[in-house]
């Protein structure tokens, strides 16, 4: 029996930045743009969706005078990033 | 198309998780220059002092005060480096209070051989005017014993938990030495000291620089 692969996760962009959050404890915008290539407009619609879903938490901060966000992945997050991958498994398994 | 609506199949969704956690994880490089600066200054600091005992030389101040001056920089370092970094790993929080836990250690360490070695002294010389011998022990025989053993904890730890070998490997040295040192005149000691400070940090520093660099390159090249 497949599990149905979670349609937040199942997203080129969403997915890249994904995998960035889970690697470290928390990034910048800029570094998952750099990392990502993608445009601000692009990611910043992506990451409030992640965010909508729980997935991700995003701080916005002022450092050196200049405006700073932060990422940062929550549990359910890497719950569900754990269960996307557990179901990638069983596709490929089959 | 939008990026985020291709259509991905199973194989290129694992794969995307693959290249991304090693793009996240090449970002995150230590760039060494810290353990490259200490290593030279402990190696340097030693070296100077065996060079005093050996030709019977004497500095107007000790040179193991560059030590407390060298703390500057490694503030001014850690700010630059942090400012620079972008994404903050899992280890990043425990390296950091493991160094600076290290750093306190050495200097209560510091502060009670300087509260201890003068009352020693002092004993020693009245127990000398008494008897007419030497006393038996001698306490500054043993100092570098004491700050081999701390400098072998954190570069252990560093490089068992990051997997770093010359790091690991500089740990169990430090050790080595420590032992040795507790059997070798203060000179030999002096020269395990600055060995210990180039095989644990120098040499892995200059190894963790060249790996920044290589990485730093790759990754401009791949963002191109």
């Amino acid at each position: 029996m497949f599990k149905d692969l979670d349609p937040i996760l199942h997203s080129q962009l969403r997915l890249a930045v994904m995998s960035i959050l889970i690697s470290v404890k928390e990034a910048e915008f800029t570094f998952l743009r750099e990392k990502t290539k993608s445009t601000a407009g692009n990611l910043s619609v992506q990451i409030q969706k992640l965010k909508d879903a729980g997935y991700i938490d995003v701080l916005k901060q002022f450092k050196d005078n200049y405006p700073q966000t932060i990422c940062k992945v929550t549990k359910e997050g890497v719950t569900a990033f754990e269960k996307y991958v557990e179901s990638l498994q069983t596709y490929l398994g089959k | 198309m939008n990026k985020s609506e291709v259509p991905m199949t199973e194989k290129e969704s694992l794969e995307l998780i693959a290249s991304m956690i090693r793009r996240a994880k090449e970002a995150c490089h230590d760039t060494g220059v810290s353990a490259i600066m200490w290593g030279a200054l402990i190696a340097f600091c030693s070296l100077e002092k065996l060079a005093e005992l050996q030709f019977g030389f004497h500095l107007p101040f000790d040179i193991y005060l560059l030590t407390i001056v060298a703390v500057i920089p490694q503030i001014i370092i850690q700010r630059r480096e942090n400012k620079l970094k972008k994404a903050k790993s899992w280890e990043d929080d425990f390296q950091q209070a493991l160094w600076l836990s290290f750093g306190i250690c050495i200097f209560i360490l510091i502060f009670l051989l300087n509260v201890m070695l003068p009352v020693w002294f002092k004993s020693a010389e009245e127990y000398t005017a008494v008897t007419g011998k030497s006393f038996p022990f001698q306490l500054h025989e043993y100092t570098a014993s004491l700050f081999l053993m701390l400098y072998g904890i954190p570069t252990f730890i560093t490089g068992l938990t990051m997997k770093f070998r010359p790091m690991f490997w500089g740990g169990i040295i430090c050790w080595c030495a420590s032992v040795a040192s507790m059997f070798t005149p203060i000179k030999a000691d002096l020269a395990l000291l600055a060995l210990s400070a180039i095989v644990a940090w120098l040499i892995p520093g200059i190894i963790l620089e060249k790996e920044y660099r290589k990485a730093k390159k790759q990754l401009s090249e791949q963002d191109v």
